[in-house]
């Protein structure tokens, strides 16, 4: 029995406040009002008169008790109390239903999904109808879809509408949270009970601490399944043009299966493979697959399993555009190891004479010469003829030594040497804003200047002066294409996924505050770096990117995440749905009696003392001793 | 200023109107209304024979050539005969939402200023258990401010005597004239033989029962505790619909009783309620009895 969710102690408070103010009314309604008349002449004789001293005490006792136990009658229909000869206290239970990925597995009749709505609705029917069940959902999160609840339409519903996830159980995460819920809300606890499968991770396979009032509802025996665990794709270092793509799959089952994995890219076939799996493990396979275009990598595993939702992942391979780069040099034979070894750049060596300011390239080079209308594409500038420098040259000087390098600046990192005298070099000047990459005892010898478009220039030849053994030429020169076409040298990574924690390994020297990572609608996720780990959780299926300066790395998390291990119930815990003991007895409303048994005596209440009352004053007595009728108005006293 | 009481709108309404008495009163001549006593009015009332020290002026000569006898002509007299307003000061009329003693005294501050128009004397008489100090209003309009400060400066005390007050009013007052009585009426004791006692002393009565509407149709029910305004008297009882259904059928007798009275003796009776504007009572039943014309 319950009323408005009071306790029996607040319910008879409440019984009790409002017969304080009925009796309060009772003598309110029986004290006489005073009132200031003209005359008494034309009121009431004497015999209907009440005396003074009795106006505060209770004149028709039996009335009060009459309406005193009505009312409570009516409070009493108002709780609706049932009667039945079972146990009256109600219990609160948390019923805890796996909707983790792995509940989206094919079963005899639907999915493991399906099973575990069944099992929720059995447990349902048979708990007593007082009781209150708390439904939550639990895949990594553990989400309350109902409060306590004792409306059994509202947790049908609730339970009809959870529906497979994408991440792992986590049962432990769950079951602490109905332990809290159990405590804080509850009134009195009664079972918490989990309905899945209980797929979990390997180090979670078995609880330290598991409630003691657990049930469980176990569905899927187990299932065969052999599935795709991660995708990754990136470039090889050696060729731009060449996607390196390791996958990895896993059974998950108790049996070996061989199946075939087989590549797509764009529709056409990638690669493919006969992996044959024992029972438990994983295996890795890398796939080599050249293309510049961008597109649509598939990755299928032909397995007939219960769980075809990890069978297969696509991952978007975006385009790689290479740096073209025109020379204009009348030794083209100079520059061609500097600038066409590196495997990004597309070099193209043209004579000073077909100089075109609008040749379409992303960077123009000028090898000793300077034409009059100056490239619109980024440019760098050998040993610029001081007449048409971009640059101003302060001086040009023989036998220079190169005093250091800015290893501080992009341009400049990483390079080093020791004792190089240049035969002759140009000494620039610096304007505002102007980088200095190396530097002589009177001033940049190299120098860069950002800006559209950005121009880099040059003091020395770096073919023919003595800074061709150098190893720091080719870096120098690296350093400069990487700085004008920053995206040309981005290095990719993608990876497919299951949703939930992603930790990634960083480089060492990676500046925290230069990390950001994005979901597919470019808004940033939260993440931690504990030393040299990132992590970030993704909930929910989708793209995410992590950008560390030049290093872009693209998760594409939509396999699902099937966990290792099944979940081990302990020996205590209860299993199956309980027996229905007493649902077989329908407690009988005791309302309807209760409130034709209050609102009787209400009526009663009225007709022997309401209407009596009135009758009082009806009976004739004013018109029979009408005060005018007397010779002389006499007084009460 | 007499806005305090009525305002100047109804002052002006109020200067078309005249009292009007019904019996032939002897009094000064200059009234307004006629009588049965002759005079020397401008209207032919009879004939008579001469007697000795009659007025030869009076003496009807052509009736004396024809008949050889000498008749005397009557002419009737208009003479003006005191208005006394009796003002009910009781402190019953200080009850009700809607206070009876204020609309009293609008009440007799329109009748005193009808009188003065029309050039009567209105004595303004208060009375409770006894007769207190009046004022004599006479004179014309302009002499209408004295009486409103009289009539705004008296104040309401003690019980309705009305034995008493008939038998001080015929001792203060021998000469006959027209007594309005403004007053609830409301006496413990029987008001009807002092009324009477009144108009068998010659004067004509007009009263003015005044209630408020507690007083006729009391609202309340329950367990009451009533005081009496002026003894101070207590009753305790029970009152509902039923109740006062009889309360008001008593209260309408008493009422009938007073207009009983009043009509017997070539009276007036007008019944006000206090939720009726001063100026719909005078233009509505004042008017309508006679009172004023």
């Amino acid at each position: 029995m319950n009323f408005l969710n009071l306790s029996l102690g607040e319910l008879m408070g409440l019984v009790g406040t409002i017969s304080a103010a009925v009796v309060a009314l009772y003598l309110l309604d029986r004290s006489k009002r005073r009132q200031l008349v003209a005359t008494l002449r034309f009121w009431a004789p004497a015999e209907v008169r009440t005396e003074l001293k009795h106006r505060r005490r209770i004149q028709q006792p039996w009335s009060l008790v009459l309406q005193l136990l009505s009312l409570a009658l009516l409070l009493l229909a108002m709780a609706g109390p049932r009667w039945s000869g079972e146990d009256r206290s109600s219990r609160d239970h948390v019923l805890i239903l796996d909707t983790s990925a792995w509940m989206g597995a094919r079963s005899r009749q639907g999915t493991l999904m399906d099973d575990a709505r069944a099992a929720a609705r059995a447990y349902l029917k048979s708990l007593p109808s007082r009781d209150r069940v708390m439904l939550v959902r639990a895949d990594a999160l553990a989400t309350p879809a109902t409060a306590f609840e004792s409306n059994r339409q509202v947790l049908e519903e609730a339970i009809r509408r959870s529906q497979p996830g994408a991440s792992a159980l986590n049962l432990e995460q769950a079951l602490e949270f109905a332990q809290r819920a159990q405590k804080l809300q509850s009134l009195r606890a009664g079972e918490i009970v989990f309905a899945g499968a209980g797929r979990v991770p390997e180090e979670d396979a078995t609880l330290a601490a598991p409630p003691g009032n657990l049930r469980v509802l176990a569905v899927g025996a187990q299932q065969e399944n052999v599935g795709l665990r991660k995708i990754g794709l990136r470039r090889s270092p050696a060729s731009p043009d060449t996607w390196e793509i390791f996958v990895a799959a896993r059974n998950y089952g108790v049996r070996r299966h061989d199946v075939d994995l087989a590549l797509q890219f764009g529709g056409a076939p990638a690669g493919s493979r006969r992996l044959s799996l024992k029972p438990g493990t994983e295996e890795q396979i890398t796939f080599t697959y050249r293309t510049r275009a961008a597109g649509w990598l598939e990755a299928r595993l032909n397995a007939r399993d219960a769980f075809p939702q990890d069978d297969r992942a696509l991952i978007e391979l975006p385009a790689q555009k290479p740096l073209r780069i025109v020379v204009y040099s009348a030794e083209p034979q100079l520059l061609r190891p500097l600038i066409a070894a590196n495997p990004h750049v597309n070099a193209v060596f043209e004579a000073p004479a077909k100089y075109d300011p609008r040749v379409k390239a992303d960077i123009v080079l000028l090898d000793r010469f300077a034409p009059d209308v100056r490239p619109h594409a980024d440019s760098i500038w050998i040993e610029p003829p001081s007449a048409g420098s971009p640059i101003p040259v302060r001086a040009v000087r023989s036998g220079v030594k190169l005093e250091q390098w800015r290893p501080e600046t992009t341009l400049g990192a990483g390079l080093h040497t020791k004792d190089v005298q240049l035969e002759s070099a140009e000494v620039f000047t610096a304007s505002a804003g102007d980088i200095p990459v190396a530097e002589s005892a009177e001033g940049p010898l190299v120098i860069a200047r950002p800006g559209s478009p950005k121009i880099a220039a040059i003091g020395f030849h770096p073919a023919r002066s003595s800074m061709k053994y150098e190893l720091a030429t080719p870096l120098l020169i690296a350093n400069i294409l990487r700085w004008m076409a920053p995206e040309t040298f981005h290095r990719w990574e993608v990876q497919a996924g299951t949703v939930g924690t992603v930790n990634l390994a960083l480089e060492n020297g990676t500046d925290p505050s230069s990390v950001r990572v994005l979901d597919e609608n470019q808004r940033p996720l939260p993440f931690t770096i504990a030393g040299n780990t990132l992590r970030f959780f993704s909930g929910a299926p989708g793209t995410v990117r992590v950008l560390m300066g030049d290093r872009e790395l693209v998760y594409s998390l939509t396999l699902p995440d099937v966990a290792d291990a099944i979940w081990q119930p302990p020996p205590n815990a209860r299993r199956g749905v309980p027996r229905t003991s007493g649902q077989n007895i329908r407690p009988r409303d005791l309302w309807p009696w209760l409130a034709l048994l209050g609102g009787l005596g209400l009526l009663v209440d009225w007709l022997l003392y309401g209407r009596s009352r009135v009758f009082r004053l009806r009976a004739g007595q004013l018109a029979a001793r009408a005060p005018w009728r007397k010779a002389v108005w006499s007084k009460a006293s | 200023m007499p806005e305090a009481l009525i305002d100047k709108t109804l002052l002006e309404k109020l200067e078309r109107l005249t009292v009007h008495w019904q019996k032939s009163l002897p009094g000064l001549v200059g009234g307004h209304n006629t009588s049965r006593f002759a005079g020397s009015g401008q209207e032919f009332l009879d004939h008579r024979h001469f007697h000795q020290g009659d007025d030869l002026r009076a003496v009807n000569w052509r009736a004396y050539l024809r008949l050889e006898k000498l008749f005397l002509k009557m002419f009737q007299l208009e003479p003006r005969i005191p208005v006394r307003v009796l003002v009910d000061v009781s402190r019953s009329m200080e009850t009700g939402a809607l206070p009876k003693f204020d609309y009293a005294r609008k009440l007799a501050a329109a009748l005193c200023y009808v009188g003065l128009v029309r050039l009567d004397s209105i004595c303004l008489q208060p009375f409770a258990n006894k007769l207190f100090d009046s004022f004599l209003a006479s004179g014309g309009r302009h002499r209408f401010q004295p009486a409103v400060n009289f009539l705004s400066g008296i104040t309401v005390g003690g019980k309705t005597d009305f034995l008493e007050i008939a038998r001080e009013f015929v001792t203060a007052y021998p000469q006959r004239g027209l007594a309005i009585i403004i007053s609830d009426f409301l006496d413990d004791s029987e008001c009807e033989k002092p009324i009477q006692y009144l108009a068998d002393f010659g004067h004509e009565l007009i009263l003015v029962q005044v209630w408020a509407d507690e007083d006729r149709e009391p609202p309340w029910e329950g367990e009451l505790d009533l005081e009496d305004a002026e003894t101070g008297m207590r009753a305790e009882l029970s009152f509902d619909s039923g109740a006062r259904s009889v309360y008001v059928a008593a209260f309408d007798t008493y009422s009938q009783n007073l207009r009983r009275v009043a009509l017997r003796n070539n009276g007036r009776y007008v019944g006000l309620s206090t939720s009726v504007p001063v100026e719909e009572a005078i233009f509505g039943p004042l008017v309508r009895s006679g009172a004023v014309q």
